[in-house]
């Protein structure tokens, strides 16, 4: 007995699609990471106008190192999926590129990586900054922001 | 030897959609990716604050950039959502049901936030968050 949530990830681990088939499976889940974001974002955003209060308190809690390092996580997410986007388009409307696919798909990976690597480190390098100055003034980066008045 | 066939699009919504998903996609890589590098390489989260979000509201440009962005990423994502979810779930009373939630979700969260952006008022901003 097996639940369509279990066969799915049971099938996804199983079929051997090499390169093309973990491009597929990076361009859900990363298009799913940034949706779950952008549904967040937008919304708080919006408080930034119908209630400053919540907003002002909100975005202390996006400089939280753990919602820092997920932030890290989100320009991942949001680069592979624009270039592999750009692959799946192209892909789409030429299809006698068919016979490159694995190649761009490896392609992508690659240019992802080299994007990537060095603009992760740099939002490590500051997010660790934002650390170094808070406990410089005796706050922790890693203590959860309390609302004001708390 | 092998035929490479283009597909019939049986329905007109899916082929439209197929195509919106193509072209919002293109317009992403630049309101995307762009508002990342803006936010995280050339801004810094860390600085963020409800005044730096008066100083860019105060332009009226940087506003149609956002409520852009927003319309495209929103629909983009939600359509993504709606195709990754009809190939788990088959049950077609499921499916529309999810769809109405998903359709009347999305319009929510683009008037709510349309009407955020077009109604902040930067001037009322006084003091900065600590």
């Amino acid at each position: 007995m097996s639940s369509p949530l279990k066969e799915t990830v049971q099938e996804v681990v199983r079929y051997r699609g090499n390169w093309g088939h973990w491009s597929w499976v990076a361009h859900r889940l990363s298009g799913l990471a940034v949706l779950s974001f952008l549904v967040i974002h937008v919304w708080d955003t919006a408080n930034a106008t119908f209630w400053p209060e919540a907003y002002a308190y909100s975005v202390e809690i996006f400089k939280w190192f753990p919602f820092s390092v997920g932030e890290i996580g989100l320009m991942a997410a949001v680069l592979f999926h624009a270039f592999n986007g750009i692959r799946v388009t192209l892909l789409d409307f030429k299809p006698e590129w068919w016979r490159y696919q694995q190649q761009s798909a490896v392609a992508v990976w690659v240019v992802f990586a080299v994007t990537f690597l060095p603009i992760g480190y740099f939002m490590l390098q500051r997010t660790i900054g934002h650390c170094i100055n808070k406990a410089a003034v005796g706050q922790s980066c890693f203590a959860f922001p309390l609302p004001p008045g708390w | 030897m092998t035929t490479i066939r283009r597909a019939e699009p049986r329905k007109n919504f899916e082929r439209y959609a197929f195509l919106f998903m193509r072209l919002s996609g293109v317009a992403l890589l630049l309101l995307a990716v762009g508002h990342m590098v803006i936010q995280h390489l050339v801004r810094d989260v860390h600085d963020l604050t409800l005044q730096v979000v008066a100083d860019v509201w105060r332009s009226w440009g940087w506003r149609a950039y956002d409520l852009l962005l927003l319309i495209f990423a929103a629909m983009h994502g939600f359509n993504g959502l709606r195709n990754v979810l009809e190939d788990y779930i088959h049950n077609p009373v499921t499916v529309r049901r999810i769809n109405i939630g998903l359709a009347v979700f999305l319009v929510l969260t683009i008037v709510w936030s349309a009407v955020a952006i077009f109604t902040f008022r930067p001037d009322a901003v006084m003091v900065q968050a600590p």
